[in-house]
């Protein structure tokens, strides 16, 4: 799964909804209706569709409501079980001893752990290292205390290697190889860079300025790690934290020197990955290592302080700007040097200039390389890199201009969908009434407010490669299975939701089972992909569900199959709705095996049912104390289009996690490594900042509405992508402070104000 | 962690009398919010613990007729902030109390705990930075990530106080009681405290190994104190100071009789402003008396860096505590 490098140049999302619409296709039917009890002969049209369809909106009674998640109670009440919930007899616990310096020749001697008492193994990982945080070692014990206990009994010598771990390190003369090559990439070039200069050069206006955001963390709430049951023989069942049930089984049946078929994943529950959980990891490696050696289970979490440095991070970058703008306030052009730093990874930035049109364009990313873990995919790669320079640079060039930042950025978007978007999230934020429309507020020494701006862009659409099978009990229950995994985004819900829609029924009619590799197959969940995989393969084993039930039951309601309806609990005849059966009652005419129906992702089927390419806008509202540097977020504004919502709850749920997450980045994350010690200062959620209850704004979420296109688009990602940008234009807007590096700690600020002596 | 024993006493005399004659390292634990912090992270490894959770009549908050209050050390800094009578006569201190990490630090964490807890410089909680406060010979922060380290003090280690009663209580003028086997002793908290360039550089306070801190007492303030505890943090919802102000002030119609400014987070203990509360003694209560005060505040006050922005932070926050008495 492909989900870290992001796609070059953003793409141009289509919203208007005829792009993917089919002609509507009709048959008559003769049948025979009773009129006050006297049969007539009549004519009813009908839909002759070759596929399932979402319908009209209007018609939808579960689909496009606010859904509560199925999962809630049992989440709130401690009763869903996580991974690191496992427990299984005769399972012991491991722990890993991660290298602590950037890069170091290790030895190791294990004889003292070994004899301690409840210690069952200890395996020497590495000798020498090339990334801060790397296992070097593993322990096992019969319950966590004895594993820590082992841990201590290591006996370790680390020798220093020279290291690189930030950028000056990196680029330095005498510099260590940090990969074979060097510590540079190979630069991605694009456009024409003289073209571009003189452009910018003839512009009424021009900027060159350097932006940076810091390396991040996922901070998923739980840590990667599985627990693999494995005691020997031909079976094994791997309980894993990951975006992707089926990856695990291939991986862990090769390490226990099993076959595929052998091997059962689970996921259950799962506490967030952020594009971080594709696969089984390091981690899970070293997992199957200690259960083929012990054929005991092994509980293999990570613990806090090693997830933040060995479990991946959104990579940091450095982009410095040149860019001219017009009198009217289109760009004339721009030319931007990027520095992705990704650790041992690429790092990712999508291609400048983001999503607006910049006139003539150059650009030049390439990646710096460090001794610390390799950047993994997080939500919406590369995109809210690239977002933050962008924005800023046209604000920065309107208030030279002196013109209005809404009206520069329309300027500057062919797409009027982002116009309309951006008007609606200016009129809820109160930017019409605002005073400082076309430059910042004052440094007055007390409180100021400002008002900030941005917008992304996603793709979002599926793939193929989900199936799903729908089941009819001759009890009336229902149940939907699909191997797919909940990353606490709501996939069940949405799983459960498409079925109790397809039959008329409620959320709690349906029983989704997923998470399990012997269910039909799934796709990962990345890249906002989920929605537009899972929902047309769930759909269409709905609606296979639904054709065979309807064949089933039209000897049976007198009528023929096409004109079974279900709806409100109820099974009728079109042509009869007053002759109707309960649910009950129709599902107790089946065989006892009840009915099975099977369903999924087909290319053809699937265009009718699911879409690509979204659009968002987001404002923000902050309050700067001049006087201090505090910044408090008082307000955000979201607006985000995604086709047909399945779940009004759950897309609202997505935008406030992306403007709640984006706040943070804003704020307060960054990695903070000691150079010269080479120690990770940070690893912990003490000193690693998240933003708390205190920081959460008023949150305006809104679903764009006048997206009508009937297709299920995912939008997970692009609500990450402007926030933090919008952020830092609203400090700017509010006192004048430009801080062009992440995050806006009251020091930046302060020194923004000039009130650093 | 490294296993321990777990010693509960039911009185003070044995408590007392169990860290008399250590035969091996023994800690004092009360709430555990930060003493097993340390532990987990290796940075101390007690074989025994004195749990001074089951030591009766630690716990309680009084007030004397005449307004003096005395404080148990096992009071939480929960209920300190939720104490009426705290509310009403100690300002500064419900404010403090209130302002400490999140209301479930606050609901265990004890207010002795609160005055003989450690630094939190991210160079000693590591465990690989062998830095001064650790035995080793340098102050990591000097030249390194020195963001939320001291602008004042001097060094030569530049942690930061991380108490909040500590400022509210200084400025109230408390004292604290130091109980050990064979007797106990009162020591005013200002003194309490103690530079790295004074004693033990390991140690931030004057306690001894053998001694439980059992009460605060707080003198009944003269009357007409209007007090205030201003907190500055990176992260409202739960962080240590950046910089701090606790303010007493006493004003006698538009001028400040007297004032006492205590910073916290800006310096190895909490930081009695001396020339700022001499720029406030007689002065006009207004805008410029502020400013003055603001620059007194910072008098001697140095960054190295990454921490320079303190100074201007300190200054403002100054300011903003006396525009709040207005
Ligand atoms: C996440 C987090 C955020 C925090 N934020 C703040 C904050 O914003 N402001 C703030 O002021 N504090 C803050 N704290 C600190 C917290 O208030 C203290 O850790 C707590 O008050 C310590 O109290 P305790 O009772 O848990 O002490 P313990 O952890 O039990 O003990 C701390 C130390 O004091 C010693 N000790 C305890 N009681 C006595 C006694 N009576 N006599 C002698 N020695 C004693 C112990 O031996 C140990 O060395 C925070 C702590 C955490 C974990």
């Amino acid at each position: 799964m492909s989900t870290n490098e992001p796609t070059g140049a953003p793409l141009a999302p289509n919203q208007d909804p005829k792009a993917q619409e089919k002609p509507r296709k009709t048959r008559k039917i003769k049948t025979t209706k009773d009129v006050n009890g006297v049969p007539q002969e009549i004519e009813i049209e009908v839909e002759d569709v070759d596929g399932p369809r979402w319908g009209e909106r209007k018609d939808l009674k579960v689909l496009n409501t606010e859904l509560r998640r199925v999962d809630g109670p049992v989440k709130v009440t401690g009763r869903a079980r996580y991974t690191h919930d496992v427990r299984l007899p005769g399972m012991v616990y491991a722990r890993l001893l991660c290298c602590p310096y950037p890069s170091a020749e290790v030895t190791i001697d294990v004889q003292d752990a070994l004899k301690l008492p409840g210690v069952e193994a200890a395996i020497v990982l590495e000798t020498k290292t090339r990334f801060l945080g790397q296992p070097i070692a593993v322990v096992a014990g019969r319950t966590s205390d004895h594993a820590d206990d082992a841990l201590r009994a290591l006996k370790v010598t680390y020798k220093p290697l020279p290291w690189a771990v930030d950028r000056a390190q990196a680029l330095a003369e005498g510099a260590p190889n940090v990969r074979k090559n060097g510590n540079k990439g190979k630069p991605g070039q694009n456009g024409d860079r003289a073209e571009a200069e003189a452009a910018i050069a003839a512009a009424p206006a021009k900027l060159e300025a350097t932006y940076s955001v810091p390396v991040q963390h996922h901070a998923s709430l739980e840590t990667h790690g599985v627990v693999i049951d494995y005691r020997g023989g031909e079976e094994a069942t791997v309980y894993i934290s990951t975006q992707w049930t089926f990856a695990a089984v291939g991986q862990v049946a090769e390490l226990l020197g099993l076959k595929a078929n052998q091997v059962t994943a689970i996921v259950e529950h799962m506490g967030g990955g952020f594009g971080s959980k594709f696969d089984l990891g390091s981690e899970g490696a070293v997992a199957c290592r200690v259960a083929k050696e012990l054929k005991k289970p092994v509980h293999l979490m990570l613990r806090r302080p090693d997830e933040f440095v060995m479990a991946g991070n959104r990579s940091g970058n450095r982009v410095t700007y040149k860019a001219g703008m017009n009198a009217d306030g289109t760009l004339a052009g721009l030319v931007a040097n990027a520095e992705k730093f990704g650790g041992l990874g690429d790092g990712s930035m999508a291609r400048p200039p983001y999503v607006y049109s910049a006139g003539k364009t150059y650009s030049e990313v390439v990646a710096v390389y460090t001794n610390t873990d390799s950047n993994r995919a997080m939500r919406a790669p590369g995109h809210p890199q690239a977002s933050f320079g962008m924005e800023a640079v046209l604000d920065e060039l309107a208030y030279q201009l002196g013109l209005d930042l809404l009206e520069v950025r329309k300027a500057n978007l062919k797409d009027k969908v982002w116009h309309r978007q951006l008007e609606r999230v200016a009129k809820e934020i109160g930017w019409f009434e605002h005073p400082h429309r076309t430059k910042p507020g004052p440094n007055s020494g007390g409180k100021e407010l400002g008002i900030g701006f941005g917008i992304s862009t996603w793709g979002g659409g599926g793939s193929g490669g989900t199936e799903c099978d729908v089941q009819l009990a001759k009890d009336g229950s229902v149940t939907v299975s699909v191997g797919t995994q909940d990353l606490g985004t709501g996939s069940r819900t949405l799983v459960t939701a498409i079925v109790a829609e397809e039959f008329g029924l409620q959320l709690g009619d349906v029983v989704a089972r997923i998470g399990n590799s012997r269910l039909p197959s799934a796709t990962g969940s990345g890249g906002s992909t989920t929605t537009g995989s899972l929902s047309p393969a769930v759909k269409d084993a709905a609606w296979n569900a639904r054709n065979a039930f309807a064949e089933h039951l039209a000897p049976i309601l007198k009528t023929e199959a096409a004109l079974v309806r279900f709806a409100g609990g109820k099974v009728f005849s079109q042509a009869n709705p007053n002759a109707a059966m309960t649910w009950k009652q129709a599902c107790a005419t089946l065989r006892d095996a009840g009915l099975n129906a099977h369903g999924k992702w087909d290319k053809d089927r699937a265009a009718a049912l699911m879409g690509n390419g979204v659009h968002g806008a987001q404002a923000a509202k902050v309050e700067v104390d001049t006087l201090t540097g505090r910044v408090r977020v008082l307000e955000m504004v979201g607006i985000q289009d995604c086709g047909l919502p399945i779940n009004r709850t759950a897309v609202r749920s997505q935008l406030n996690g992306g403007m709640v997450q984006s706040l943070s980045y804003a704020l307060f994350e960054e990695r903070v490594i000691d150079p010269v010690l080479g120690l990770a200062l940070n690893a912990n959620f003490e000193d690693y900042k998240l933003a708390g209850p205190s920081e959460i704004p008023k949150m305006t979420s809104i679903i764009d509405d006048d997206d009508q296109r009937s297709a299920t688009i995912g939008m997970a990602e692009p609500a990450i992508v402007p926030g933090h940008s919008a952020i830092a234009n609203a400090v700017h807007n509010a006192c004048g402070a430009r801080v062009r590096d992440l995050p806006l700690t009251p020091d930046k600020v302060l020194a923004a104000l000039g009130r650093i002596a | 962690m490294k296993s321990f024993t777990l010693f509960n006493p039911k009185s003070l005399g044995d408590a007392v009398g169990a860290l008399a004659a250590p035969t091996s390292s023994v800690k004092v634990l009360a709430g555990g919010q930060d003493l097993l912090t340390e532990m987990k992270e290796h940075l101390v490894e007690p074989d025994k613990l004195v749990n001074l959770k089951g030591v009766p009549g630690l716990d309680r908050i009084e007030f004397t007729a005449a307004g003096a209050c005395t404080i148990g050390a096992l009071v939480t800094v929960g209920a300190l902030e939720e104490h009426a009578g705290v509310r009403e006569r100690l300002r500064v201190l419900a404010e403090a109390a209130g302002s400490v990490g999140s209301p479930q630090i606050r609901s265990v964490g004890t207010v002795g705990g609160n005055l003989c807890q450690r630094p939190r410089c991210w160079y000693y909680r590591s465990e690989h930075a062998k830095c001064l406060k650790k035995g080793g010979d340098e102050c990591f922060s000097f030249s390194g990530q020195n963001k939320y380290n001291a602008i004042l003090g001097g060094g030569p280690s530049y942690i930061v106080h991380p108490s909040d009663l500590a400022p509210a209580l200084v400025a109230l003028g408390a004292t604290v009681t130091l109980k050990c086997s064979t007797g106990e002793r009162q020591v005013a908290l200002e003194r309490f405290f103690t530079l790295p360039g004074e004693g033990d550089i390991r140690r931030e306070t004057v306690l001894r190994d053998d001694e439980v801190l059992t009460h605060v007492h707080v003198p009944a303030p003269a009357a007409g104190m209007q007090s205030t505890y201003v907190k500055f943090r990176e992260r409202g919802s739960y962080d240590f100071a950046l910089a701090s102000v606790a303010l007493a002030l006493w004003r006698d119609g538009a001028r400040v009789k007297e004032a006492r400014v205590v910073l916290g987070g800006v310096a190895p203990i909490p930081w009695r402003a001396k020339a700022a509360e001499a720029a406030l003694a007689g002065a006009a209560f207004e805008a410029a008396t502020f400013a003055r005060a603001a620059d007194g505040a910072v008098q001697g006050a140095e960054g190295f860096g990454q921490n320079d922005y303190k100074i201007p932070l300190t200054k403002g926050l100054v300011q903003r505590a006396l525009q709040s008495c207005g």
